[in-house]
C-alpha cells in the first residue's frame, strides 16, 4: 500500500476559511522509539501528516502501531526523536499553555473527590484562570454532554459512560481549538459507544475544534471522521489515508447503509494487508 | 444493628464473667490471672497515681506525635518532589524503620536534656509509618491525570497541588492511625530508661519487681487502652474527613517502592547507594559534634570502632557483645519463625472459612497496634523471668501484623484463578493448595520484612525487663554501670543486626519476585 500524505480538502464542512487551507496540526516526518525490557521498539517511523483547521481525522491501527504515541506527540506529552510537530505554528509545549488544547483518554481520569462541575473546572485552574467566571459556561457544558442535574455529583456516583462525558466536558471547557481523543470510548460497551458517537458528532458540530481521534473501531472512525488514517505496526507508519464522503449530520442509520460498509471493508482490507 | 449490639454485649458480659471465674480458680491463682474485680479495685486504690502517670505519658506521646508527624509529612513531600533525596536518605530511613527503639532510649538519655528522650522516642516511633504512608499516597497517581494537567501546561507543582496533596489524604490518615498507637509505645519505652518520676513506663518498671498481679494487669490494660484510644480517635477523624471507611492498607508498614532507576547511569547509582550507606554514620558523628558532647559519654562512630577493636579491653568488649547477641538472636529468630508460620497457617485456614477471617481480622488489625510493653507484665505473670517469656512476646508481636499482611496476600488472589480449579471439579482445599498458597507466598517476605525488627525489639524489651539476659540486659546493665562505650556498641550492634536482616529479606524478596 502506497504511503500517501493526507489530501487537503477545501470543504466548508471542515471549516476551512474562504478557499485558503490552514494547517492546524503539522506532523513533519517524526520518528520515535522506546527502549523497553525487550530492546528498542520503534513506535513511529518517519510519519508525516497534516490536519486542516476544523478537520476531524481518525487514526486506526493494530495495538502497537504507535497511534497513541502520535497523539501524545501532538499533545507534547512525548518528544519526537526526529522530525517535528507543530500545532498552529507552535511547538505543542508552547501551544498548550494557551489552553487551546483539549484531551480525552480511554479512562476518564477524574479526581474522585471533586464534583462533576469542579472536575470540569480543573483545566481552568491549572491555567490560573478563575473557575468562578466560567460558572455559566460550565453549566452549559454539563447540559451539552447530557449530564444536566449532575453538576454536584461525585464521580463515584456516576456510571462509566457518564464519567466519560465528564471527561469530554472537561476537555471542552477552555473552548479548545484542537481536540485530541485517545480511544475515548474504548472502555464502553458497543451500545453505549454508538450513542456516544452520535453525541460526540453533535458536540463537535457545535464547537468545530480540529479533532484527532485514535480508535480501535473501524466504524467509529468512519462514522465520525472526514479522513481516516490507517497505520501499520513494527515500525509504526501510515499505510493509507481514506476520505469519508458522507454529509453531516450523520444519523445512526448510516451504520446500516451499504456505502458505509463498503468504506469499512476497504479500510479493514487495508488494515490486514500487511502483517509482519 | 440493635441485635448485633445486644449480641456483642452478651458476649462481653460472658467473657468478663468467665474471666472473673478463672481469676478465682486456685490453679491459675490470683497471682497470674487476677479477676476483673480485683483489677478494678486496684485501679480505685491507685487512682491518683494513675492520673499522674497517664497524664505524663499522654503528654510525651502527644508532643512526639506532633513533632514526628510534622517531620514525616515534610520528608514525604520532599521525597515525592525530589526522588533523589529519598535515594540518598534511604539508609537513614531503613535505620529508623529497623532500629529496636529500646536501644536508643539509654543513648538519648545521655544526649538530651531531662524530659526530652521520651518525646524524641515517640517522635522517632511515628516518623516511619507516617512518612511511608504519605509517600505511597503522594506517589500513587493516575498517570492520565498527570497527562491532563500537562496538557494545560501544568508541571510537577500543579500535579502536587491539584492531585497528589488531596489524593494522599486517605493514606496519610491510615498512617496516622498506626502512628498514634506507636507514639504511646515510643513514649513508654522512652520512660523506662529516662529516670523520670512520672509516666506509665516508669510505673511499669517500678511495679514489675513487686509482682502485684492486679496492678500489673491494670498497667497493661491502661497502656493498651491508651494506644487503642489513639488508634480509634484517628480512625474516627479519618471517617469524618473522608466520609467512608478507610481501606485496610498497610502502606504505613512498608518502605515505599523506589521509583524506577532506569534513567540513572550505573556509576551514579553506585555512588548514591554508597552515600546512602555512609550517611547514617555521618549523621551520628555530625549530631554529636553539633551538640558538642564529651566523647566519653557520647562516642561517635570512630570512638565506638576503637572501643570494639583498638582500645585495651576491646577483646573483652567484643566477647561480651557476642555473648549477648548469641543469647538474643536465636530467641528472636525462633519467635519470628513461629509467629510467621502461625500467621501463615491461620491466614490460609481463614481462606477456607471466610467467617474466621471476618472474626479474626478486625481483632488482629487492632491488636497489631497494641504496644508490646502492655504485654510484658502478662508475659511475666504467665512465664516468669524465663526465656519462654521473651519468646512468647516475640511470637505475639510477630503474629498479629503478620496475619494482617498475609490475609491481604490471600485476598489478592484473583477470583478467576481459583474458579478455574472449581470449574474442573476441584474443591476449596484443592484451589487453596494449587492457586492461593503459591500466590500468597511472596507476601511472606513482605510480612517477614515488616515484623523481623519487631521480633528483635520484643525480645530485647523482655530481656531488659524480665529475663536479665542478652542484648536488652546488656544495655540496661551497661547503662547502670556507666559503661558508655558498651551502651553505644550494643545499640549500634542491634541496629546493625536489624538492618542486615531487613536488607537480607528485601534481597530475597526481590530475587523471588523477579522469578514470577
Amino acid at each position: 500500500m502506497a504511503l500517501s500524505r493526507l489530501k487537503r480538502r477545501p470543504d466548508a464542512e471542515a471549516g476551512v476559511i474562504a478557499g485558503s487551507v490552514t494547517t492546524d496540526i503539522a506532523i513533519d516526518h517524526v520518528s520515535k522509539a522506546f527502549s523497553g525490557a525487550h530492546g528498542r521498539v520503534v513506535a513511529l517511523d518517519n510519519v508525516a501528516l497534516d490536519i486542516a483547521r476544523g478537520g476531524f481525522v481518525a487514526i486506526i491501527g493494530p495495538s502497537g502501531c504507535g497511534k497513541s504515541t502520535l497523539l501524545r506527540l501532538v499533545a507534547g506529552l512525548e518528544l519526537p526523536d526526529a522530525g517535528a510537530v507543530l500545532v498552529r505554528g507552535e511547538y505543542p509545549e508552547q501551544f498548550r499553555r494557551r489552553g487551546e488544547l483539549g484531551i480525552v483518554f480511554q479512562d476518564p481520569a477524574l479526581l474522585p473527590w471533586r464534583t462533576v462541575a469542579r472536575n470540569i473546572a480543573l483545566p481552568l485552574q491549572v491555567l490560573g484562570r478563575s473557575a468562578r467566571r466560567y460558572r455559566d459556561e460550565i453549566a452549559v457544558l454539563i447540559e451539552l454532554v447530557g449530564l444536566a442535574g449532575y453538576a454536584d455529583a461525585l464521580p463515584g456516583q456516576l456510571s462509566g459512560g457518564m464519567r466519560q462525558r465528564v471527561a469530554i466536558a472537561r476537555a471542552l471547557v477552555t473552548e479548545p481549538s484542537v481536540l485530541l481523543l485517545d480511544e475515548p470510548f474504548g472502555a464502553l460497551d458497543q451500545i453505549l459507544r454508538r450513542s456516544m458517537n452520535v453525541e460526540l458528532q453533535r458536540i463537535w458540530m457545535q464547537r468545530r475544534a480540529t479533532t484527532l481521534l485514535v480508535t480501535h473501531s473501524i466504524d467509529e472512525a468512519v462514522f465520525l471522521a472526514d479522513e481516516v488514517v490507517v497505520m501499520h505496526a513494527r515500525p509504526g507508519r501510515i499505510a493509507e489515508v481514506a476520505t469519508v464522503p458522507f454529509p453531516r449530520p450523520r444519523s445512526p442509520a448510516l451504520f446500516g447503509s451499504p456505502e458505509f460498509h463498503q468504506i469499512c471493508d476497504q479500510l479493514a482490507a487495508s488494515l490486514f494487508s500487511r502483517e509482519d | 444493628m440493635p441485635a448485633r449490639f445486644a449480641r456483642s454485649t452478651v458476649i462481653f458480659v460472658a467473657l468478663v464473667a468467665a474471666w472473673e471465674f478463672v481469676g478465682h480458680l486456685p490453679v491459675t491463682g490470683v497471682r497470674v490471672v487476677p479477676p476483673p474485680s480485683a483489677i478494678l479495685a486496684q485501679y480505685v486504690a491507685d487512682w491518683d497515681i494513675y492520673v499522674a502517670h497517664v497524664t505524663a505519658t499522654i503528654h510525651n506521646a502527644a508532643i512526639g506525635f506532633i513533632c514526628g508527624n510534622a517531620v514525616a509529612i515534610a520528608a514525604a513531600l520532599l521525597f515525592c518532589r525530589f526522588p533523589m533525596i529519598e535515594r540518598i536518605l534511604h539508609g537513614v530511613n531503613v535505620v529508623i524503620f529497623a532500629l529496636p527503639m529500646i536501644v536508643i532510649g539509654p543513648v538519648l538519655v545521655l544526649v538530651c536534656n531531662e524530659g526530652v528522650p521520651q518525646i524524641v522516642l515517640a517522635a522517632i516511633a511515628v516518623y516511619f509509618p507516617t512518612m511511608a504512608a504519605t509517600l505511597v499516597g503522594l506517589r500513587d497517581v493516575d498517570p492520565r491525570l498527570v497527562d491532563v494537567i500537562a496538557t494545560y501546561g501544568g508541571g510537577p507543582t500543579a500535579v502536587m497541588r491539584f492531585v497528589r496533596l488531596r489524593g494522599a489524604l486517605p493514606s496519610l490518615l491510615a498512617g496516622l492511625k498506626i502512628a498514634a498507637s506507636l507514639s504511646v509505645l515510643g513514649a513508654i519505652l522512652g520512660e523506662f530508661g529516662s529516670g523520670e518520676r512520672w509516666g506509665l513506663g516508669t510505673y511499669l518498671l517500678g511495679s514489675l519487681s513487686q509482682a502485684d498481679s492486679a496492678r500489673l494487669w491494670g498497667i497493661s490494660i491502661a497502656a493498651g487502652g491508651l494506644a487503642m484510644a489513639g488508634y480509634g480517635a484517628l480512625s474516627l477523624l479519618g471517617r469524618q474527613l473522608l466520609g467512608a471507611t478507610l481501606s485496610v492498607t498497610l502502606a504505613a508498614n512498608r518502605l515505599p517502592d523506589q521509583i524506577a532507576s532506569g534513567d540513572i547511569p550505573a556509576t551514579r547509582r553506585v555512588l548514591i547507594a554508597a552515600v546512602a550507606v555512609v550517611l547514617p554514620f555521618l549523621l551520628w558523628g555530625g549530631v554529636l559534634q553539633v551538640l558538642s558532647l564529651s566523647p566519653i559519654i557520647a562516642p561517635g562512630p570512630i570512638d565506638t570502632f576503637r572501643y570494639l577493636f583498638v582500645d585495651p579491653g576491646a577483646e573483652a568488649a567484643r566477647a561480651t557483645l557476642a555473648r549477648a547477641l548469641g543469647q538474643t538472636l536465636p530467641v528472636a529468630g525462633l519467635g519470628l519463625a513461629v509467629g510467621l508460620v502461625a500467621a501463615f497457617v491461620l491466614a490460609a485456614a481463614a481462606v477456607l472459612t471466610p467467617r474466621l477471617t471476618k472474626t479474626v481480622l478486625p481483632v488482629a488489625l487492632v491488636l497489631q497496634s497494641t504496644p508490646l510493653v502492655a504485654l510484658t507484665p502478662l508475659a511475666l505473670l504467665l512465664f516468669g523471668r524465663e526465656t519462654a517469656a521473651a519468646t512468647a512476646l516475640a511470637v505475639v508481636i510477630v503474629f498479629f501484623p503478620g496475619f494482617v499482611i498475609l490475609s491481604q496476600g490471600f485476598a489478592q488472589v484473583p477470583k478467576a484463578a481459583t474458579e478455574i480449579v472449581t470449574v474442573y471439579g476441584g474443591g476449596p482445599v484443592r484451589s487453596l493448595v494449587m492457586v492461593s498458597l503459591p500466590y500468597a507466598t511472596p507476601y511472606l517476605f513482605a510480612a517477614a520484612k515488616l515484623v523481623a525488627p519487631r521480633a528483635l525489639l520484643g525480645v530485647m524489651v523482655a530481656e531488659w525487663l524480665l529475663t536479665g539476659k542478652g542484648l536488652g540486659n546488656l544495655l540496661d546493665f551497661s547503662r547502670a554501670s556507666l559503661d558508655y562505650g558498651m551502651v553505644w556498641s550494643g545499640a549500634v550492634a542491634s541496629v546493625a543486626v536489624a538492618v542486615a536482616v531487613y536488607v537480607a529479606i528485601a534481597t530475597l524478596e526481590r530475587a523471588v519476585r523477579s522469578d514470577l
